[in-house]
């Protein structure tokens, strides 16, 4: 059992307020010939600078900055050590200090939490964020073994050599302990990919049924293609500012709280532990629970996102999260992995998952939707952007812009895409505050980020 | 130190061209090809893949009596992470109970084994971890007690020296 020292539990805080003042990203695509890696960190970095209503020009925002983190989750996809370098120098930031992460699919998190650390601390007041992968180098499949290097190579990478075969197990699991249906899963799919289809920069966006979902390839029983995201090149930027430099920069700053968890990286080794509880929950409200399924997190919840939302709930204060917050974006890499996160973060209680997206509450003008930005499964998982982009699709939520960054014809242009006639608007009325999730390995490293209005 | 230091060199490309994967008048995508091999060390952990090629199931016990857990490991790990003592090999039963499953459709390049085939999750008797591996012959249930079966010829020195059957 993992028992936790005092000193471990202890909420972080902030040294000074930080804030969110700009967003930007690329197209997503499977293949982009066309740009180089660089060009494409440019391309989302100028979107960054020049369509986030800033009140200083480009040229002076990039005299402000004083740091940079960089997201990348593999190196083996860019086939290319210190990439961060060649960005860096790429966009005419040297010689300013810039750290590289890597925590696997939770990388475009962990660099949001970099950059805020770097504001939090004063080492910068104005600091890039930007992350990136092209994983259009390899063949799918090669891609697929590439990614599952990113389980225990003495233990796992051979038994299956593709990531949704981590998953799919868990999948089995969570039906029988939990009561999940096929049909609940393939929804999330239909919803997010359905969502992409108001996103200029969607790799993968349609209208598909249930049953299209479930007559879908099957991946890793019971995982079908449908349900889980692609592989893509891309890039995504972030400005994070103190407060000063926050209100200089924009009318319309949002604040941002942060905090991560992990957990081993091989789900067998996971032993049974105390379940951590969020400010809503009850102690004692999970031994019925506890009795059937024997172990938590078992192979039905993650520990990381668990232990991430119980700090950054308590930093942000928040207490009912399904009651106040006003949107979500979660990482939807598998359908199985995005419904397991609705216990985590507290959407619903543990055992009732399901019941987030069968309530109705998931969906656009439901309680607290979820992935409107079209996910990973929608729209990308270009993994070192990934956690950036769902906190830019957040931002631009919360600013009310949701209609000018997917409805503006400059955007479906710049995607070499045709704005689709029935092309729906999906901002959410009046945002007060939003979370998102950036999630590694089978729950290894998770980030949970809040972003609050702040004028 | 060698001749050609002394006078001037003509050099000769010696590589072999790879050739255009993709091209279009604005772009060229290459060819970028290798091939190699990475020799990888099983370090203290060496003796659970010696164990499978003898048909041995080995785990590791953290034996501290200091220790506030006293887990053993399945994978194995020489070092307590509760305490940081070094742990003790234990042999475990070559049976358990499967905890969970899933059928491999569409696996990654290089694998192994012939798709599709069933990967099953492993719960020991007095084993705090839950052990990946794979089904060689039946249908996974939840809960159905397997024994393992273990590559003592022609081993392949992975972890893919152990399999399960149905008990």
């Amino acid at each position: 059992m993992i028992k936790f020292g005092e000193g471990n539990l202890r909420v972080p805080q902030w040294s000074r307020r930080v804030f969110m003042v700009a967003g930007g990203c690329t197209p997503f695509r499977k293949y982009f010939p066309e740009y180089k890696l660089e060009e494409l960190v440019m391309m989302g970095y100028k979107m960054m600078l020049e369509d986030n209503d800033l009140k200083l020009s480009p040229k002076e925002i990039k005299d402000s900055i004083q740091y940079a983190a960089y997201g990348e989750f593999a190196d083996h996809f860019q086939d290319q050590l210190l990439c961060e370098a060649k960005i860096h120098d790429y966009l005419g930031l040297d010689p300013l200090w810039n750290t590289g992460i890597k925590t696997g699919g939770a990388t475009g998190g962990a660099a949001m939490l970099n950059g805020c650390m770097a504001i939090a601390s004063g080492y910068a007041d104005c600091a890039l964020v930007s992350g990136w992968e092209r994983m259009d180098e390899v063949d799918t499949r090669t891609g697929n073994f590439y990614i599952s290097t990113a389980a225990c190579k003495d233990f796992e990478t051979r038994m299956g050599r593709i990531y949704s075969s981590y998953y799919a197990p868990m999948a089995n699991r969570f039906a029988e302990a939990y009561n999940l249906s096929e049909v609940t899963r393939a929804k999330v799919a239909v919803k997010n990919r359905g969502y992409a289809m108001s996103n200029p920069n969607a790799q993968q966006p349609g209208h598909h049924t249930v049953e299209e979902v479930l007559e879908s390839r099957m991946s890793a029983y019971p995982l079908r293609f449908l349900e889980c995201c692609a592989m893509t090149a891309g890039s995504a930027s972030a400005l994070l500012c103190n407060e000063e430099m926050a209100y200089k920069l924009s009318d319309h700053p949002v604040e941002l709280f942060m905090a991560g968890g992990t957990h081993t990286l091989r789900v067998a080794d996971r032993r049974h532990m105390d379940i951590p509880l969020l400010p809503n929950e009850k102690p004692g409200m999970y031994d019925e629970l506890l009795k059937e399924s024997g172990r938590w997190p078992g192979f039905e919840s993650f520990l990381a996102a668990r232990f991430a939302a119980y700090l950054a709930y308590r930093m942000a204060g928040i207490h009912d999260p399904l009651e106040e917050l006003d949107l979500v974006e979660l990482h939807d890499a598998f359908t199985i992995s995005d419904i397991q996160t609705y216990g985590d973060i507290g959407l619903r209680p543990y055992g009732q998952e399901p019941d987030y997206i069968e309530s109705g509450d998931a969906y656009f003008e439901g309680k607290c939707p979820s992935n409107l930005s079209g996910g990973l499964l929608g729209t990308m998982h270009a993994v070192g952007a990934t956690g950036v982009w769902q906190a830019c699709e957040v931002f631009w939520q919360l600013q009310d812009r949701y209609d000018y960054i997917h409805g503006d014809k400059k955007w479906w242009d710049r995607a070499g895409k045709e704005k689709p006639a029935d092309w729906k608007s999906l901002q959410v009325k009046d945002p007060k505050q939003g979370l998102w999730i950036s999630h590694a390995g089978v729950g290894s490293h998770v980030t949970c980020g809040i972003l609050r209005k702040a004028w | 130190m060698s001749k050609a230091y002394e006078g001037s060199l003509t050099t000769k490309y010696i590589g072999t061209p790879s050739g255009l994967f993709d091209q279009s008048d604005d772009f060229w995508v290459i060819n970028f090809p290798r091939s190699f091999t990475h020799q990888h060390t099983y370090g203290l952990l060496t003796p659970f893949f010696r164990g499978l090629t003898e048909g041995k199931l080995m785990a590791t016990k953290c034996t501290n009596p200091e220790c506030s857990e006293n887990s053993t490991w399945l994978p194995p790990r020489a070092d307590c992470p509760d305490c940081y003592a070094r742990t003790e090999w234990v042999q475990v039963p070559s049976e358990g109970k499967i905890y969970a499953y899933t059928m491999l459709d569409y696996a990654g390049i290089g694998i192994e084994m012939e798709t599709p085939y069933w990967q099953i999750d492993v719960q020991i008797e007095g084993v705090d971890t839950i052990f990946k591996g794979w089904l060689k012959q039946g249908k996974p249930v939840t809960g159905m007690p397997v024994k393992a079966e273990f590559r003592t010829e022609d081993p392949t020195y992975t972890i893919l020296d152990i399999c399960w059957v149905p008990k």
